[in-house]
């Protein structure tokens, strides 16, 4: 199997998630080395001809519940272990986080208690992720959220690192995630960075957000600020990320606009432009 | 059920089955979150039933978010058939029209996910076999 360094067998690179929406937009970006697709969408012809470019493709999961105390279902790993079958993906990943409880989909990804008892249930369910995974590496994206639990035993670094130390598992470091919860902790975000164990890195998320009613939102339907392009070259100052990618969920903007958003991640990694 | 399974589902049930604020919560950010679930969930189900969500305009959001807010989501197919369903005599007629089309191609209870009517599976595996003959 190829290494962790999958996702940029080279040189580090910038990637843009696809989406149906923007499948043209994506197709047609000169540079693209590697993407990233819902786990959960059926492989479209535009996928299929991306992978015969030698364009990499990451599956990324957000329904297995991880982190809920109930086993993960093993139908929903078995679909992804296919997908990434279908992909050839040596890297899949998914999220620190549960979407359901109690019977009830909450249709978003909810934050875990940082305990040591949510640290076992997460670390249990990542190993029966992996031992389907047929060698494909797993990538764990810790993710935003405007509330935290009332009471921890860790901190985010502690609980985050834990997890990887654990199961073996490695990062998936989304910069406007780490943006949004430390604006509304009213914590610093590169304190987060120097606790965090950046060597495990696998890739890099970028995303825009928005305010309202004093909380940001970790939208992906709007513009990336600039304080968190800062970010990303504040992240590529202390480590080399093998791959960045910008999350777009809704929202395109015209094509040109896109470009230009593509762009800017890439200088603030300084890294090559792929448009 | 252990802690941490009563703890999820009631954080669960919170944020979209109109349960209460688990204890030590900050009511206002849950608030905030409950919010904002809501609002992902109309643009969604804005997808999936564009005639539907276009027929309310711009009360789209805060209209699903009245009807959705204690109602746990079941993917935006289901949400949208749900919502039209319940507007009865008073959903506009052009998601009328969006809901009769749907009602063609899907057989739906309310309770189990949608499922491709006997006709229409037959209609679809006799264009196959004509593209298949090409």
């Amino acid at each position: 199997m190829a290494e962790a360094a999958a996702v940029a067998e080279t040189q580090p690179a910038v990637g843009i998630g696809w989406r149906p929406e923007i499948a043209g937009f994506v197709s047609a970006l000169p540079g693209l080395r590697f993407t990233e697709v819902a786990a959960e969408s059926s492989i479209s012809d535009s996928l299929v001809d991306l992978r015969a470019r030698g364009v990499q493709v990451v599956p990324h999961g957000v329904r297995l519940s991880l982190g809920g105390a109930d086993p993960v279902d093993p139908l929903r790993v078995a679909a992804l272990a296919s997908c990434a079958r279908r992909l050839e993906a040596p890297l899949v990943s998914e999220h620190i986080a549960f979407v359901r409880a109690g019977g009830r989909e909450a249709g978003h990804l909810l934050p875990l208690p940082r305990t040591w008892e949510a640290v076992d249930a997460m670390v249990r369910n990542v190993k029966r992720t992996q031992a389907a995974l047929d060698g494909a590496e797993l990538a764990l994206e810790p993710i935003a959220a405007l509330f935290d639990w009332p009471s921890c035993e860790l901190t985010e670094a502690q609980f985050i690192t834990e997890i990887l130390d654990r199961t073996g598992a490695k990062l998936l470091l989304d910069v406007a995630n780490v943006y949004a919860n430390a604006r509304n902790r009213g914590t610093s975000p590169l304190q987060l960075l120097d606790e965090l164990p950046l060597e495990r890195i696998a890739y890099v998320h970028v995303a825009g957000g928005a305010e309202h009613d004093g909380l940001y939102h970790d939208t992906h339907t709007d513009p990336t600020p600039p304080e968190v392009l800062d970010l990303v070259s504040e992240l590529c100052a202390r480590c080399t990320p093998p791959a960045l990618m910008l999350e777009r969920d809704g929202h395109y903007p015209p094509a040109d606009v896109l470009r230009k958003e593509l762009d800017a991640v890439a200088d603030a990694a300084g890294l090559e432009r792929i448009t | 059920m252990s802690d941490l399974a009563s703890q999820q589902a009631a954080l669960v049930s919170a944020l979209v089955g109109g349960g209460d604020v688990p204890v030590g919560f900050d009511e206002f950010r849950l608030e905030a979150t409950r919010a904002a679930l809501l609002r992902k969930r109309a643009g969604e189900v804005a997808s999936a039933w564009p005639l539907l969500a276009a027929s309310y305009g711009t009360s789209w959001p805060a209209t699903f978010a009245a009807w959705a807010g204690t109602r746990p989501p079941n993917g935006s197919l289901r949400d949208g058939w749900d919502f039209a369903r319940s507007a009865g005599d008073a959903l506009p007629s052009l998601a009328r029209s969006e809901l009769s089309a749907r009602q063609r191609e899907l057989s739906y209870d309310g309770k189990s996910p949608p499922r491709r009517k006997r006709r229409a599976a037959l209609r679809q595996l006799a264009s196959f076999a004509t593209r298949a003959r090409k």
